[in-house]
């Protein structure tokens, strides 16, 4: 039966549901009450004029910023009040807008942290290089591989991150990710700075990552790249949802439109 | 009795308050423009301190000996900017730290190779002699040490908040970008910084020469106190420096009196570090910000 | 078979690098023992030394060049492994060895508890609470005169024994020592290529790690920082039982921040990297020492130790300035020509 569960029905189940989520820093308010779902294995795209509180919202939902106000619950778990390497080992994970690659390690190194606590050899083990540990650093080692050859860089293993372009720093940030059992990849910007060809790929591994179950939940300031590829859209404007639904639902929406093309006015004027 | 007792804490507490707020202004003036950390500050006291006495017990009077004093630490500071922390301005934080250390090192065997291993003194300033108020023995030195030490205060509250070189000084931390658009020189800034912090060093230097004997190696023991001073109170503004100060000061000078066994030093620095660890942002920002 | 240098780097190019790693150990080890063999007993002083330097700097290479975190106090935790060594065998009369493990422990029950609360700070602040802290030992122990003797000191501590020999005798406690940092260097090479090297290094936002981006990966950078931080307190915890159990005298002055600063330096100069760097490091600091009081008094007069000073000093900005990652990266590059993995 199991099997059988069509892909719609499948993909009613929320992953992640954000509620009443509030967020001020001082005076300035980010955040307003904002309500929405991710369906599990869906690839959701939040957009939105810079400022209007997408990155914020992200940083929440990963625990980097602490939760004021709402809830945010992950797989029927509240993630209030969570550290944030709490929150990672759930199965979520956030990508950085400028990738934060690890420059002081090779690219494998990088993958292998993200994979670095499906290990058991403890510290002791560890600097005595009892048998324990090398088999978890050879696990370790295959894990990482295999996730690189998942982004298609096995070839650069062992060179170092910053020599390698920035799509493919990009892909290794994926990959990294990935390696720690990620469910739901938190993207931040990933197109920022691709070329048009390093996006179609970019764009290709998220839809391979959909089919392997993963939930991509991606932040994006420009509309037209995703549109393809996303399941479902969501339209922040001043820190409030103005408009959900699918791709074409979206982009005929009148508020949307007076977002992004008008002066940012009528969005104003409405939250008054 | 134990009026008097008090009050002779609350002088000696004083004029220790004073000497951790001087020592934290050199500190704060550095670290508010160019945000360095700089480790050679308690050398600029010593080596203020090193050449009072050196002009001094040559003949010369003793303000021309302070302002030499203070001309050419300042120099000394400036050419520490110029010549070893302008080539790193783009590198991190800590990298600057380590160099100010090496400064540090560079400046006390200077210090070793003119004066030798031998503790300097001074008298007390004129030879104020000491003063007796309601039972209390204030030390001759003690309120030249607060006056000077209030005029600097004052001095570079008027200069950060009143005048134009000022707020161009504090522009250059907040917003080194913008400060940069409107035409602010960032290196001249820091520069100037520098030469100031090492200006203020040496005048704490001659102002406690009499007090503590002067060494070669008392340096890095000055940092860490006046370091101390200023994170307690908030490193970022001039009132939590002075509040960090006086509060060393006071913890520091009732522990003295009040504990009959030797090592007042121990109690009042654990105080400071326990309080530091506790109130991580400084006594000030943490009650400003809640 | 010829064994030229050229060959053996030949060689080493071949191998894997954990092979790699244990080779470079073992001419390591070989040339430390053959020392003593050609040289007379002032050389081997001046190697005791640059062994005890060697091991507490590295414990701070792990826990400034792994983790990339402020350090100006390791001379306290130096000299808490000294006084606990001296107190426990002259007061309480235990064996050094059960002193030294002893004093270990405890110095890391200490590093745990401050470091918890030390480390909810960050960046350059340590700088200024480990400095404060330093100072506030030296005064501790300078105070509790009934339990340390004081400003004068400790005397009369008992030396490490094996069956006959004594660490008094200077070949055996070359070889004690250097036996125990050539196993602590292990320690830390392996440790650098473990899971928890990684997660420092991706702690170290000093040198391209990054905090956040650890976070995410489900790093709990608060248990790293603590957990290296009890390591380095251990090693310095180590050299100083060592120390305090070779001299058998040991007063406060040497465990000022003078000693902090200085290890710091030898972090630096060597390369803060690797603890490779530990031993470059102190081998050069302490050589460069020994070659100016040897030979600075004949140029130019002046009190003693003053040129030692202004040298680290200028050799530090140097370092700073134009090799901002030390010696050993250099080095290694040298030697393998590029070879990645190889730590």
């Amino acid at each position: 039966m199991k099997v059988n569960l069509s892909f719609a029905e499948h993909s009613k189940v929320p992953i992640l549901e954000v509620k009443n989520v509030s967020m001020t820093f001082g005076i300035l308010n980010v955040l307003n009450n904002v309500n929405f779902s991710v369906p599990e294995g869906n690839i959701l795209v939040m957009i939105g004029p810079n400022g209007a509180g997408k990155s914020t919202m992200l940083k929440l939902i990963s625990g980097l910023i602490p939760l004021q106000k709402g809830n945010i619950i992950f797989r029927r778990k509240r993630l209030n009040g969570m550290a944030p390497n709490r929150i990672a080992l759930l199965g979520i994970t956030q990508l950085f807008q400028d990738i934060r690659i690890f420059s002081n390690m090779s690219v494998i190194e990088n993958v292998m942290v993200g994979s670095h606590f499906n290990a058991e050899a403890n510290l002791l083990s560890s600097g005595l290089r009892l048998p324990r540990a090398r088999i978890d650093e050879h696990r370790l080692f295959e894990t990482a591989r295999r996730h690189l050859s998942l982004v298609g860089l096995e070839q650069k293993a062992n060179i170092n991150p910053t020599s390698l372009s920035w799509g493919h720093q990009k892909l290794v940030g994926i990959a990294r990710a990935l390696a720690t059992g990620s469910q739901l990849l938190l993207l931040d910007e990933p197109y920022s700075g691709l070329s048009g060809l390093e996006v179609d790929n970019l764009n290709e591994l998220i839809l391979k990552l959909k089919n392997q179950g993963i939930t991509s939940l991606i932040v994006e300031h420009l509309t037209d790249i995703l549109m393809g590829i996303a399941d479902q859209v969501i339209v922040l404007d001043h820190g409030e949802k103005i408009a959900e639904g699918t791709p074409a639902e979206v982009q005929n929406n009148k508020r949307v439109i007076d977002a992004y093309l008008g002066s940012g006015q009528p969005a104003k004027e409405e939250r008054q | 009795m134990d009026y008097s007792i008090a009050l002779q804490l609350f002088f000696s507490g004083l004029n220790l308050g004073s000497i951790y707020t001087a020592l934290g202004l050199g500190f704060f003036v550095v670290y508010s423009v160019t945000r360095v950390l700089n480790l050679a500050q308690g050398e600029f006291v010593m080596l203020g301190g090193m050449l009072v006495v050196t002009f001094y017990t040559k003949g010369i009077p003793l303000v021309p000996s302070i302002l030499l004093a203070v001309v050419i630490t300042s120099l000394a500071g400036a050419g520490i900017y110029r010549f070893i922390i302008f080539p790193a301005r783009k590198f991190p934080g800590m990298t600057k730290v380590f160099l100010t250390l090496g400064c540090a090192f560079i400046i006390q065997g200077i210090a070793l190779h003119f004066w030798g291993w031998e503790f300097r003194s001074l008298a007390a300033f004129f030879d104020t002699p000491s003063i007796q108020i309601c039972g209390a023995t204030i030390f001759g030195q003690t309120p030249w040490v607060i006056g000077a030490t209030l005029i600097m205060v004052a001095g570079l509250f008027v200069f950060f908040g009143h005048t134009i070189q000022g707020k161009a000084l504090r522009a250059c931390a907040n917003e080194p970008l913008g400060a940069r658009t409107v035409g602010i020189s960032i290196e001249r800034m820091a520069l100037f910084s520098f030469a100031l912090a090492a200006g203020i060093g040496a005048v704490v230097g001659a102002l406690i020469t009499p007090l503590t004997m002067t060494s070669y190696s008392m340096g890095l023991p000055l940092t860490a106190k006046g370091l101390l001073a200023a994170f307690v109170g908030g490193i970022t503004r001039v009132e939590g420096v002075i509040l960090g100060g006086l509060v060393y000061g006071m913890i520091e000078s009732i522990t003295a009196g009040l504990i009959p066994w030797g090592n007042h030093n121990v109690i009042a620095l654990a105080i400071l570090v326990g309080g530091l660890l506790i109130r991580r942002r400084g006594i000030l920002l943490t009650a400003g910000k809640g | 078979m010829s064994f030229s240098v050229q060959d053996i780097i030949e060689r080493t190019r071949k191998i894997s690098p954990v092979d790699a790693r244990y080779l470079a150990v073992g001419i390591f080890t070989i040339l430390i023992m053959i020392i003593p063999l050609g040289a007379g007993a002032f050389p081997n002083t001046v190697m005791i030394e640059i062994g005890f330097y060697s091991i507490v700097t590295m414990g701070l290479i792990m826990f400034m060049g792994f983790a990339g975190q402020i350090s100006l106090g390791h001379a306290a935790l130096f000299g808490c492994g000294a006084y606990i060594s001296g107190i426990l065998t002259t007061q309480h009369y235990l064996s050094p060895w059960l002193a030294l493990f002893l004093a270990a422990c405890f110095t890391g029950g200490i590093a745990a508890a401050v470091g918890r609360v030390m480390f909810r700070m960050h960046g350059l602040i340590l700088a200024g609470i480990t400095l404060a802290l330093n100072l506030l030992f030296f005064y501790l122990v300078s105070g509790l005169s009934d339990l340390t003797g004081g400003a004068i000191g400790m005397t009369n501590i008992p030396p490490l024994s094996l069956g006959q020999y004594t660490s008094q005798n200077i070949l055996f406690n070359y070889y004690l020592l250097w036996v125990i940092a050539i196993l602590l260097l292990i320690f830390s090479l392996n440790l650098a290529d473990s899971r928890f090297g990684r997660a420092l290094r991706s702690i170290n936002t000093y040198d391209g790690g990054s905090e956040e981006a650890a976070q995410v990966l489900g790093i709990n950078i608060m248990k790293y920082k603590v957990w290296v931080f009890i390591l380095s307190a251990v090693y310095a915890s180590i050299a100083g039982s060592l120390y305090a159990h070779y001299t058998r005298i040991i007063e406060p002055n040497t465990f000022m921040i003078q000693f902090s600063a200085l290890v710091v330096l030898m972090a630096i100069i060597g390369g803060r990297s690797s603890p490779w760097g530990a031993f470059l490091g102190a081998g050069l600091i302490v050589s460069i020492r020994q070659l100016l009081r040897e030979f600075a008094p004949m140029l130019i007069v002046g009190p003693t130790g003053s040129y030692e000073l202004i040298a680290y000093g200028i050799i530090m900005v140097v370092v700073l300035l134009f090799l901002p990652q030390g010696l050993f990266p250099i080095i290694k590059k040298a030697i393998l020509k590029r070879r990645p993995g190889f730590s």
